[in-house]
């Protein structure tokens, strides 16, 4: 402890928490555009990555629209759901708008203008759920967000003459690369590209007055509207934005990036329920926080398929073996629930709040304040014992 | 000396079986120091809902400067010149006062720069001796610090009337004379303030002008002195002294 207080004090004395934290981001941003070029790293481990990418996409876009929004949506993975298949059958089927009478064929669009087209849907999907949620809050809205992404997941399920059903769709892939190492590579850095440019995104919106604006509204929409903040504007505006950045992240990543098909699996409860966990674990007011517990925790959970046990003090297995390989399976999740379980009950700010609080310098604000408070009321008790 | 004028006409609403304010009408047209009494249930916080757009009217129509504002939301009837405290205090829990300060500063003003709004905030929280917590969250604020914070939002909205629900509700006697300072304050610089009070101390010695609600209807309007005299207000509110 007196190590990391002579730590703390040289750091505010020279660089500064602020700075130290911007280089720890410079240096792990580094860090993943180097990994792939470690020769000693399989394509599988790769793969880990581009999914903690796209999951870290996931819930930190959910951080925005729950945490900062105060919106808590059960629908973000069926947004991102939207997104993909509106990609993948638009690609397949083409579009015809037939009260404007224009036909498109799927030849005439590209991969990546079928994405921009289920980016657009998952906005417009957002819009008209945005306006439907505008009277409903905290339990009612998440009812409501559930039931609808149920909704369109049985629909993908049972449309299977369009959607493929549980077999799922296969999206026009984005990538026409035959290696499958330079595959992976430019895949890899496809995925980390998305998410920082979602990231900066999203930071954006967030310190703007649009941010400020939102988190008002997550304390007391009442009070915010009476504050002149147009509620209802930033609400559906919040909703469009994270179902376009989710829409956009699925529909990439199902072009056969990340995974070579979208199934209505992918849109379960479960599933939804684990980008919350992520958010959650990592700090859902936190964008960099809840991007951080979801690839961490995913990368946790693929290295927890396979745990190699070395035993201590010479023990030895029945076998002879000084260690031996544990599979927990699905006892991984069970385990990933006791972390959120202590998160919720011991650092309801999530478990990275500490690291990210001190780097922001807030300690330091806090207790500036703390004190100055104090001797503001001393000066108050000493006027009071002056009038008496 | 303004172009104020704030207009009620017959302004009524209805919940179910209970008329809630029935058929009120007033006008506003100086910076008046307004006293708005009644007893619990009379209407008072209800028809400030109505004039805020919080609350639609069921019938009857209000204008602010021109502009009709009854059921228009709340941020537009803001904009337009109406700002608003709550009966129990409002303040953005997890924001710090700074924060809950530029909220109403950027809604109201989107082109301001930062540094300034952030000027005028410090201005304004100093006025209100609450300066020192600028970076604390305010819900570690008390009670009464709260109710100050609630006040300096206003100011940062600039409107041209203001309602006081109950500003002097479960506040310390000093900050009450912080707030009786801020509303003469604020008066002076010509702005029309209703208050809704129950503390007949402060209603008489602040107002220049007395509405009373009764059963959602105005049972008196006019100089303090003449209501307190009003038999009507003194059977339905004030109540006769024992030696009567």
């Amino acid at each position: 402890m007196v190590v990391f207080r002579r730590f703390e004090s040289a750091i505010d004395q020279g660089i500064g928490r602020r700075k130290l934290g911007y280089l720890v981001i410079v240096l792990v941003v580094l860090f993943f555009l180097w990994f792939p070029n470690d020769t000693s790293q399989s394509n599988y481990t790769k793969t880990v990555f581009i999914s903690g990418f796209f999951y870290a996409i996931m819930s930190s876009s959910w951080a925005l629209l729950a945490g900062i929004a105060g919106q808590f949506s059960f629908g973000h993975m069926a947004f991102m759901g939207i997104g993909a298949y509106a990609a993948g059958l638009i690609a397949r089927d083409g579009i015809t708008f037939a009260l404007l009478g224009v036909s498109i064929s799927p030849e005439s669009i590209s991969a990546f203008g079928s994405i921009i087209i289920g980016t657009i849907a998952a906005g417009a999907v957002g819009l008209v759920i945005g306006w439907l949620l505008l009277r409903l809050r905290a339990a009612y809205l998440a009812l409501f967000t559930i039931a609808f992404s149920e909704l369109f997941r049985i629909m993908m399920l049972t449309e299977y003459d369009y959607t493929g059903g549980s077999n799922g769709l296969s999206l026009r892939p984005l990538l026409q690369i035959a290696d499958v190492d330079a595959a992976r590579q430019v895949e890899y850095y496809l995925m980390f590209g998305l998410l920082v440019v979602c990231l900066l995104a999203l930071y954006w919106v967030a310190n703007s007055p649009i941010g400020l604006f939102l988190r008002a509204m997550r304390e007391d929409e009442d009070a915010a509207s009476a504050l002149g903040v147009n509620v209802v504007r930033y609400k559906i505006l919040v909703f469009v934005f994270t179902s376009m950045i989710v829409g956009f992240a699925g529909a990439i990543f199902y072009s056969d990036v990340g995974s070579e098909r979208i199934i209505p699996e992918q849109l379960e409860i479960l599933q939804m329920s684990l980008i919350i966990a992520y958010a959650v674990i990592g700090g859902m007011e936190s964008l960099i926080g809840a991007a951080a517990g979801a690839f961490i925790s995913r990368y946790l959970l693929e290295a927890m398929r396979q745990v190699v046990i070395t035993l201590p003090f010479g023990m030895t297995t029945y076998d002879g073996s000084d260690a031996f390989v544990w599979e927990p399976g699905f006892w991984r999740f069970a385990l990933f629930g006791v972390v959120m379980v202590f998160t919720l009950r011991y650092m309801r700010n999530g478990l990275l709040y500490p690291i990210i609080t001190w780097f922001s310098g807030r300690d330091i604000v806090m207790k500036e304040t703390v004190s100055r408070r104090e001797s503001d009321d001393n000066h108050a008790a000493r006027i009071e014992a002056d009038d008496e | 000396m303004s172009d104020l004028h704030l207009e009620l006409n017959n302004v009524s609403k209805r919940f179910g079986g209970l008329q809630a304010v029935d058929h009120v009408s007033f006008t506003v047209t100086e910076p008046e120091l307004i006293g708005m009494i009644g007893p619990n249930g009379a209407g008072k916080t209800t028809l400030t809902n109505l004039m805020s757009g919080m609350l639609k009217p069921s019938s009857g129509t209000i204008y602010l400067n021109g502009r009709r504002i009854d059921g228009h939301p709340p941020y537009d009837v803001t904009r337009a010149g109406l700002g608003r405290t709550f009966q129990i205090t409002r303040a953005l829990g997890r924001m710090t006062v700074m924060e809950n300060m530029m909220v109403p500063g950027l809604a109201h003003n989107p082109r301001a720069g930062r540094a300034d709004l952030e000027a005028r905030a410090h201005e304004i929280l100093t006025l209100l001796t609450i300066d020192h917590l600028t970076n604390e969250l305010s819900r570690a604020l008390s009670g009464g610090q709260r109710k100050l914070l609630e006040l300096g939002r206003l100011l940062m909205l600039d409107p041209a009337v203001i309602i006081l629900d109950e500003p002097f509700a479960g506040v310390h006697p000093r900050l009450q004379d912080t707030i009786t300072n801020y509303i003469n304050r604020v008066h002076e610089n010509g702005k029309a303030i209703m208050f809704i009070s129950h503390n007949m101390g402060a209603v008489f010695e602040l107002s220049q002008r007395l509405i009373v609600l009764h059963h959602g209807a105005v049972i008196a309007d006019g100089a303090p002195q003449a209501v307190r005299n009003d038999p009507a207000v003194i059977d339905a509110y004030l109540g006769h002294d024992e030696d009567d």
